[in-house]
């Protein structure tokens, strides 16, 4: 299935845009083509084709240069299998349900889906059917989320019953690794049906492998009152490409409250997109963003609600140290219909060198009069007096440093649902700042 | 209750007489032959023909900006007359060779411009249609060295500074309109503060459009010397025609070494009737470059007028320790569309800027705020404080707001704060509990929402626009 491709070839000299229709016929060619869901992958395939993919004239991709993606000739993913012990870092003890894909298929001897709790059922490509849920959530139409519609090679589907509580975290794993660099499509869909509850962590990691591109796309349909925690924690590795997309419908009295973690790749971009369809939702959209050396990393967020008495906060923060670069788009939107919406929003960054970027647009667009909505935005770097206040108590001026660091990124990471993980990843956040 | 609140803001515009006089257009349409005849018709010195003629050649090499939040019909450059000027027998020695026909349109506009009457210690350059009609109290500015006039006659009487100058802060190709503006401007004013001169009195420009389907295209450019200060405001409104206008202006200000420069603005161009026909599309480029280090430009903007607001006054803090400030209401009322806000570029060291932006949204308006604080690598110590509030009346306007935050420079502080609230019925239920009626009430809380702005209108204006605002609010709430 290993496509040769001369990355000369793929990148001629002529327009710009005719280099990058010849690159998205390249990564079409390297999808995998397993049987079903022809429908929706030819309606995707279209969408694609028809909008092919972004430059950053396009006012969504303003701030994160997509060229050197496109100058990076990926081929297919190709099936790999790894053992236990190699992923054993990853491993989380306090979460017993485990699905693990690697390179986009799933992996039944990494997984542990044997003894799954009344109300969870799971499935994947092989035994999901038709899955007419798929595909339904908003924001679909986005260029590369359609990319993964018509190229992903497996998909995860969760599904919590109705009225059923899954008390402990389910763990989504998607894992590349191999020598080449190959693209890579997860896909995840889960259905949290009426009354029900479930907490999910989905991250995204590297074995023994440096350059790739995950494209991912996970859906969530939250039923009336239902509620789910979602923790994204995205560390692929650092000269890796990830676009990802978390699409988001919230039913009446449903709670939805995302943790998005961003660390890893050379360029990373999250675009979570929530839709409360009717009224009494409850939002929360958390995010942290860390960029070194000469990462970029990019969040684009939007939140549309379409009925009233709707709540949302969010909270991005964004650590960007050396020549990195952060950007951060916070789009809210409230309606006429949605009247007595609260809604808040604070985007948060901390500079830690002077050759570090920040570009932070948070944007209301409000049309119902009856409503709170409020946004900030701050870009500062570590403040001298905290750190003279902690040099005064006898840490020297490193350790103050880190320590305010770690603080700023706890506020975050604290939020995680398992100690464990906690730790390795406020470490992780220290390591690379240091 | 609410409806009272609606009916408050729909009062008549009472600028919206036409002045009958005879004035000479050239026919409509733009082409090179225009430009040619307009630089012609003006006098003017080879450079600006050749300024002129390179905009409009940019100009048509470029595409009408689709970013901003507003939405209205194509527009036919064809279709506009770019010359309209009072007709004149001879060139006018003073006020009292000037046609009474025009003294009396500025006489009903407020802006007496007759020795007798004029507003104590405010000077006034009045531009009628495309070119400036009367320029007052200019012997006892040039007294002290201050040249106040219209730029046509700068272009004759100082071709040097303004050759020097102009197109310097925006240059011909900034955009668009800009570049239109630069191939088609007929007059604007032209202000020259020599170094270290604080200008006696106020300066004022008043804009009035008369001819139907004319564009206006001003020009105004401020140049503020070493140790100078100036401050200078412009008015401007226009006849009610139930056909669109353009209006398409560029305002440059250039600060040097320890110069202030304060710019307010009270826009009241004919904003359509209450279906949206008609009304000023007001598509303006404003920019100030604090060139010299310790300089200040302030920007204070009461926007009530045009259909179409589209404009987004600019401090770029090139100067170590320069200021930058932003003060600005914008109120949107029927189907007017405002996308306004300021662009803060800090450059150089220690530069500060603040941008404080309200915008009150009635009846079925879009009112947007766009913003962009930009540090630059070298901008140490740099600082910016942003806070935009929007206020909206009546659940079908709409108030967006797009702040652009870009810093690439950890030694510097970047805040922004908004929010968006409506005047609360309990609020309201406390002015009525004192005695005090709906639209008494409606118009304090919104003046109170407007203080931190208004304070920084010279007086005179400043008690104008709290009136002005309260007039066209009037009618929109309860």
């Amino acid at each position: 299935m290993t496509v040769e491709v001369n990355p000369e070839a793929v990148a001629p000299s002529s327009s710009a845009a005719q280099d990058r229709q010849a690159y998205l016929t390249h990564l079409l060619a390297q999808r995998p083509k397993p049987k079903g869901l022809e429908k929706i992958r030819e309606s995707a395939l279209s969408i694609v084709q028809e909008r092919c993919l972004p430059s950053n004239r396009d006012e969504n991709w303003r701030f994160t240069d997509l060229s050197g993606l496109y100058k990076t000739a990926f081929t297919a993913p190709t099936t790999a299998s790894l053992t236990l012990e190699e992923i054993d870092a990853f491993i989380l003890a306090e979460a017993p349900v485990r699905l693990v894909f690697v390179n986009g298929w799933f992996a039944p001897n990494l997984s542990a889906i044997d003894n799954l709790p009344t109300g969870l059922s799971v499935s994947t490509l092989a035994d999901a059917g038709n899955l007419p849920e798929l595909g339904q959530q908003p924001g679909m139409s986005e260029v590369f989320t359609a990319l993964n519609t018509a190229s992903f090679a497996d998909v995860a589907v969760l599904r919590i019953a109705k009225n059923q509580v899954i008390e402990a975290p389910i763990h989504l794993l998607y894992l590349t690794t191999g020598d080449t660099p190959i693209i890579t499509s997860p896909r995840g869909l889960v259905i949290a049906e009426a009354n029900s509850a479930a907490t999910l962590i989905e991250e995204y990691a590297a074995v023994k492998t440096a350059s790739y591109f995950t494209n991912a796309v996970t859906e969530v349909g939250l039923g009336q009152n239902a509620q789910l925690h979602h923790y994204r924690i995205q560390r692929d590795a650092k000269a890796a490409f990830h676009i990802g997309m978390t699409s988001v419908s919230q039913d009446r009295d449903s709670r939805y409250a995302l943790t998005s973690l961003s660390l890893g790749g050379q360029m990373s971009r999250h675009n979570p997109v929530v839709v409360p369809t009717a009224e009494q939702t409850d939002t929360t959209l958390n995010g942290l963003t860390l960029a070194v050396d000469q990462q970029v990393a990019d969040t684009h967020s939007d939140l549309s609600f379409t009925g009233p008495h709707c709540t949302a906060q969010q909270l991005h923060k964004c650590i960007v140290d050396n020549r990195a670069r952060a950007v951060f788009n916070g789009r809210v939107f409230v309606p006429k219909l949605a009247q007595q919406t609260n809604a808040s929003q604070l985007s948060r960054n901390l500079l830690l060198s002077a050759k570090a970027r920040v570009d932070t647009k948070p944007q209301l667009e409000i049309i119902a009069d009856d409503v709170k909505c409020a946004h900030g935005a701050t870009v500062s770097q570590l403040d001298d007096e905290e750190v003279f206040y902690l040099q005064s108590r006898g840490l020297d001026r490193n350790s103050a440093c880190d320590l305010l660091v770690e603080g700023f990124a706890a506020e975050i990471i604290d939020q995680l649902p398992i100690a464990e993980q906690r730790q390795t990843l406020l470490n992780a956040v220290l390591s690379q700042i240091r | 209750m609410t409806a009272s609140v609606e009916n408050l803001v729909n009062q008549p515009y009472k600028y919206g007489f036409v002045t009958d006089i005879e004035v000479e257009t050239i026919p409509k349409g733009l082409s090179e032959d225009v430009i040619r005849l307009i630089s012609a018709k003006k006098e003017e010195p080879a450079f600006m023909l050749e300024f002129r003629l390179k905009a409009y050649r940019q100009w048509l090499k470029m595409k009408e900006p689709t970013w901003p939040h507003v939405d209205y019909p194509a527009i036919n450059y064809q279709d506009i007359t770019y010359y309209s000027a009072p007709k004149e027998q001879e060139k006018k020695k003073s006020l009292d060779d000037v046609d009474p026909a025009l003294l009396e349109t500025f006489d009903k506009l407020g802006i007496p411009l007759s020795e007798q009457k004029r507003l104590s210690n405010v000077a006034v350059d009045a531009v009628f249609d495309s070119v400036s009609v009367a320029t007052t109290f200019r012997k006892d500015l040039a007294k002290v060295g201050v040249i106040f006039c219209s730029i046509s006659e700068a272009l004759h009487d100082y071709p040097d500074l303004v050759e020097k100058y102009l197109g310097s802060v925006v240059p011909i190709n900034d955009n668009f309109f800009s570049a239109l503006n630069a191939a088609v401007f007929s007059d604007g004013s032209f202000v020259y503060i020599p170094k270290g001169v604080k200008c006696p009195m106020e300066l004022s420009t008043y804009f009035r459009i008369n001819t139907e389907g004319a564009g206006q295209f001003e020009r105004t450019l401020i140049i503020a010397e070493e140790g100078s200060q100036v401050s200078y405001l412009e008015g401007c409104t226009a006849p009610m025609f139930d056909t669109n206008q353009l209006h398409a202006a560029v305002v440059e200000l250039v600060a040097l070494d320890d110069a202030d420069i304060k710019y307010s603005t009270v826009q009241n161009w004919f904003a359509g009737d209450e279906n949206g026909n008609g009304g000023i599309y007001n598509f303006v480029t404003k920019r100030g470059l604090c060139a010299g280090k310790n300089s200040k430009i302030s920007w204070t903007q009461v926007e009530t007028g045009s259909a179409i607001t589209w404009k987004y006054p600019s401090c770029v803090l090139v100067g170590d320790n320069s200021v930058g400030e932003f003060y600005s209401v914008a109120l949107t009322n029927n189907l007017q569309q405002a996308d306004t806000g300021t662009k803060m570029i800090h450059v150089g060291k220690n530069t500060r800027s603040t941008i404080i932006s309200k915008g009150i949204s009635a009846g079925r308006s879009q009112n947007s705020y766009r913003g962009l604080v930009r540090m630059g690598p070298k901008a140490d110590g740099s600082r910016n404080y942003s806070q935009c509030d929007s206020m909206l009346i009546g659940s079908d306007a709409e108030a967006n707001t797009f702040p652009y935050i870009q810093v690439q420079n950890n030694q510097t502080k970047v805040e922004h704060e908004a929010s968006t609230s409506k005047i609360g019925e309990d609020q309201l239920f406390y002015f009525a509990q004192r005695g005090i009626s709906v639209e008494d009430a409606v118009s304090m809380m919104i003046s109170g929402f407007c203080q931190d702005v208004f304070n920084q209108l010279p007086m005179e204006f400043a008690v104008e626009a709290d009136r002005l605002l309260s007039l066209k609010l009037e009618g929109s709430v309860g």
